[in-house]
């Protein structure tokens, strides 16, 4: 097995004396050698920034958002729900193919697309953001006392079976009906029927949470509900509440689209996503005016896609098994 | 001391804790009694499945109580309770987990962790108090106070195990419940989070119940043992006769499976195996009979006999 | 204990690394073991002494992050170590070498009955076929202690308690017919009532197949039950081996003292448990000298600067500390373990 080793006959004799005296003890540095320098938060954000791709489409929505918000005031823009003549004729300037003076053309009334299709980026933007919060703040609310609370659990969950059982399709086209169609009732019929998933969600993971013992030891200690909720509970949840925002978001912008596409979303002179798609789907057909359905398209499947893309690759970084 | 003298800090009487309704009804505890001591340390030891962490629950009120009592110094403190004597209790009975890994908060700070009975039960005047408190709390169990400022994952298992015991003491309780607080940690660590409870016993005068299934470590560490099989107390006794002079087959078969650090031993140990249809219950029924004083068998008069038999010979194991 | 000194496995130098978040972790640090056919090894340590994955690599099993960095592991005539693709590992794995580990879970399909999983290690391993290989899984199911196993055949593993499942696991492992069974920690999960019981079943398969087993535990109490001889290992180093009773009874090492002496059987009630400072080292970082030296209350200067080499305690038992250098002072090991010495040697005496 050659387990001897000849070295301890290269040890000098001085030498040996000194080593072979005992040596003190520190206590302290004992305790001090458990550390590890893991940080969740930093590990995920690492592990995101792995993600090229995902990266790179962040920087772009980042840089398209801001270019929407200062569109309007960086000089030579046009107004967007203004009807454009041509100079030539007095008319109005239907349908005209991109040039210089309309950077996107116009559409069959005369307006400029250019305008029209930043405005309506920053109308559905803001309708996918608002639904998005909205759905949230009801959905984790209601999906934590739904998971957490033994008490309200049987009344919450008979409301969600009440509200999950109306298809969604019939409340929005019943609040169109009911109320004007505005950007607010559109916000308001979407949010009435998206926090159900959310809700869901939440209180599914909430079950798997509640019965941990660091859980139970808070309740040993008198933690009242709230403050179980808030600091034990939804800090492991917030990368999974992320994802699903970042999904809710391009959601509710194709329901808007879907909405006009049934002629219940918002009123032409409001510029959105959906009705320039509408207009433009009316157009398909003719080769020479693709460019109005063209140019929203491009926008909402950039978004869409972009939200996608770096919903699921900070779902992914987030996941701790993926911190190596 | 004698038994009779000795004020009972807890009593548990006739308990029984049912899961479910109807056919998906699970009796975790059938019918259980004992007594604990101030100052005493008193072992619970069985099986998976014997129900000794859901006895250490419902006293914890996390599980609810189906049946019987649970008296704290007298008073009950299962079901519907006044709010003040519930605060109470709160902070005199407090519980110590079995996985450091999952008992402590990944997402609070070491301060918050050990700080939240405080904060509950407001027992601090000022925010210079509440520091105090948490400081001391983390020297007496060993650990350094700068460790506030961290996070659990920072930690080996032995001292978020610690964390945890901070986080217990620091309301002042007079009895705790120890479910298993050694059974996930390394063995070298074992020794260290033991010694540790011991010494806080004798320092605050603490009352311990300490749920097992490592009879060595029960047999070390506590005064008087009740063991515990499928819902019922099969045996209860002071610790070491308890291990010498087992008289239910059921304590006789555990202590038979128990590994001993010694070859020698374990190759010439014989292994009883307990079977529970050898009692025949049917025929008569058995009750917790106190065979002699402060030893306790569930028993049916037949086998009563035989142990006061046995007992008379003086077999030992 | 079978008396062919005949090696099996040889274990030689070997050092195992992981890459973790950017980082090198040394996981074995130069490790020599040998197997004898025929015995009953088991692997002693604590969470981090790497005792498991010393047993992963001589299966193949090391995580995607984890590689053999230096040494060797003869089997039969050929170095594991150099293996590089599955298929290497196939002919090894299951066949010569099969492990039982601690969750049964984990290695059952609960979507398969456990009869077909039995079967289907008898067909890939043994070639057998039909009838032939049905009555072989019944055969094995007795084996293992399940009664009535036309029954049992067709049911699913979540039908069975924990301590069955074991034995539906050791059934698979056996039905390959290896030469060594690795058993990690197989009864840390299960009742001490089972325990006993699964450490029995394990030693009499290994009389009637025939077969090394490697017991990989931190519980003294299975060593003392099944083992023939013992390996302690901390920090990723095997730090003294020998024979059972030599281990127990003549220990060397300040880390075995310590591992016995903290044992509660040895403790006296009311008095402190005997028990040692701090954590094991970091691993991420290079050790100088003996890795237990900053926890060790018998330290010499010269652990901190040397590592020990094995120093011969008898033909059979070697340990890796200065303390058995011709010039270091003599230490007596702790006062429990001294009593708990005398009884060994008072039990070796008088039988």
């Amino acid at each position: 097995m050659g387990l001897y080793s000849e070295e301890i006959r290269n040890i000098t004799d001085k030498s040996m004396e000194q080593l072979f005296e005992f040596a003190s003890q520190d206590e302290d540095q004992a305790e001090k050698i458990g550390y590890s320098n893991y940080s969740y938060w930093r590990s995920t954000w690492k592990s995101f920034l792995k993600n090229k791709v995902a990266v790179t489409l962040l920087i772009l929505v980042l840089a398209l958002v801001l270019f929407v918000l200062i569109q309007p005031y960086l000089p030579n823009q046009k107004s967007p729900t203004e009807i454009y003549l041509d100079p030539d004729t007095g008319y109005q300037a239907r349908n005209v193919k991109p040039n210089d003076d309309f950077w996107f053309g116009t559409n069959s009334i005369g307006q400029d697309l250019w305008s029209r299709i930043w405005a309506g980026t920053r109308t559905s933007l803001f309708i996918g953001v608002v639904v998005a919060v909205v759905e949230a703040i009801i959905g984790i609310t209601i999906g934590a006392l739904w998971g957490y609370s033994r008490k309200l659990e049987g009344a919450i969950t008979h409301v969600y079976n009440v509200f999950e059982n109306i298809p969604t399709t019939i409340v929005l086209i019943l609040m169109s009906l009911i109320l004007r169609p505005s950007i607010s009732t559109i916000i308001i019929a979407m949010c009435i029927t998206g926090w159900v998933e959310m809700a869901r969600f939440i209180r599914n993971q909430i079950v798997i949470l509640r019965d941990r013992e660091y859980n139970l030891a808070s309740r040993t200690l008198g933690t009242p509900t709230s403050r179980i909720i808030m600091k034990n509970l939804l800090p492991y949840l917030i990368s999974i509440i992320m994802l699903r925002m970042s999904l809710a978001i391009p959601f509710a912008i194709g329901s808007e689209v879907f909405l006009t596409y049934i002629g219940l979303g918002l009123p032409v002179s409001e510029p959105s996503l959906g009705n320039l798609i509408n207009e433009g789907r009316v157009l398909m057909m003719s080769p020479d005016l693709r460019y109005q359905l063209l140019f929203p398209s491009i926008v909402l499947s950039f978004i869409t896609i972009s939200f996608y893309i770096i919903g699921n690759a900070f779902a992914d970084a987030a996941d701790p098994k993926n911190h190596v | 001391m004698p038994m009779g003298d000795r004020e009972v800090l807890l009593e548990v009487k006739n308990l029984n804790v049912t899961f479910g309704k109807g056919k998906k009804k699970f009796e975790a505890i059938k019918d259980v009694s004992f007594q604990i001591y101030k100052g005493e340390t008193f072992g619970l030891v069985g099986e998976s499945g014997s129900g000794k962490t859901t006895i250490g629950r419902a006293i914890m009120r996390l599980n609810e109580v189906t049946g019987g009592e649970i008296l704290f110094k007298g008073k009950r403190i299962n079901g519907k309770i006044p709010k003040d004597w519930d605060r109470e209790i709160t902070q005199k009975i407090q519980m110590i987990f079995q996985d450091p890994m999952a008992s402590l908060n990944e997402r609070a700070k070491v301060d918050y962790i050990i700080s939240e009975g405080l904060i509950n039960t407001k027992k601090y005047s000022n925010e210079n108090e509440r520091q105090e408190k948490v400081r001391d709390a983390l020297l007496q169990v060993g650990l350094l106070p700068e460790f506030a400022s961290r996070f659990p994952h920072e930690f080996s298992g032995g001292q978020r195990q610690r964390i945890g015991i901070a986080r217990a003491l620091v309301l002042e309780p007079e009895f705790i419940i120890a479910d298993e607080p050694i059974s996930a940690l390394d063995v070298s660590i074992r020794a260290q989070v033991l010694n540790l409870l011991t010494k806080l016993q004798q320092q605050k005068n603490l009352t311990y119940l300490f749920i097992a299934h490592d009879l060595s470590i029960v047999r070390f560490f506590t005064d008087r043992t009740a063991v515990i099989y499928k819902g019922n107390i099969v045996e209860l006794a002071e610790t070491e006769k308890l291990f010498s002079n087992p008289l239910h087959p059921y304590t006789r078969a555990l202590l038979s499976a128990v590994p001993e650090p010694n070859p020698y031993k374990e190759r010439s140990k014989k292994m009883e195996i307990y079977d529970p249809s050898q009692h025949q219950y049917d025929k008569m029924p058995p009750s917790f009979v106190e065979i002699e004083e402060g030893h306790f068998v569930l028993a049916n008069e037949e086998e009563v006999e035989r142990y006061r038999e046995i007992l008379k010979m003086g077999v030992s194991m | 204990m079978k008396e062919t000194k005949e090696k099996i496995l040889s274990i030689q130098n070997l050092v195992i690394k992981f890459t973790l978040r950017g980082k090198v972790l040394t996981a074995i640090r130069d490790v020599s073991l040998d197997l004898y056919k025929g015995e009953s090894l088991a692997i002693v340590g604590e969470s981090g002494s790497g005792k498991s994955v010393l047993m992963k690599s001589i299966m193949g099993l090391l995580d995607k992050n984890g590689y053999i960095a230096q040494g060797q592991i003869f089997y039969q005539g050929e170095d594991l170590a150099q293996f590089k693709t599955e298929k290497d590992w196939l002919k090894i794995r299951g066949k010569e070498i099969a492990m039982v580990t601690q969750d049964p879970m984990t290695s059952l399909n609960p979507l398969k009955t456990i009869g077909k999983q039995i079967e289907e290690a008898v067909v890939l391993h043994q070639g057998l076929k039909g009838n032939e290989a049905y009555d072989k899984v019944l055969q094995l199911l007795r084996d293992v202690g399940i009664q009535d196993p036309e029954r049992r055949y067709k049911q699913y593993p979540h039908e069975f308690s924990g301590g069955m499942r074991q034995r539906i696991v050791i059934a698979i492992a056996i039905a390959c017919n290896p030469k060594i069974l690795i058993c990690d920690e197989p009864t840390t999960a299960l009742d001490v009532t089972i325990q006993a019981q699964i450490l029995n079943l394990l030693k009499t398969l290994q009389e009637k197949y025939q077969l090394t087993t490697i017991y990989i535990t931190h519980d003294l109490g299975v060593v003392a039950k099944v083992a023939d001889r013992v390996a302690v290992m901390y920090a990723g180093d095997v730090i003294e081996f020998g024979k059972t009773d030599e281990i127990f009874f003549n220990a060397k090492h300040p880390y075995t003292w310590a591992l016995i002496s903290s044992l509660p059987q040895l403790g006296e009630k009311g008095k402190e448990l005997y028990s040692i400072k701090g954590t094991p080292p970091n691993l991420f970082k290079e050790i100088k000298g003996d890795a237990f030296a900053p926890r060790n209350p018998y330290a010499l200067k010269i652990d901190f600067v040397e590592t020990p080499p094995y120093f011969k305690v008898s033909d059979t038992h070697f340990a890796k500390t200065w303390l058995l250098h011709p010039n270091a002072p003599k230490v007596e090991p702790p006062e429990v373990l001294k009593k708990f010495f005398e009884e060994g040697r008072l039990y070796a005496h008088g039988g």
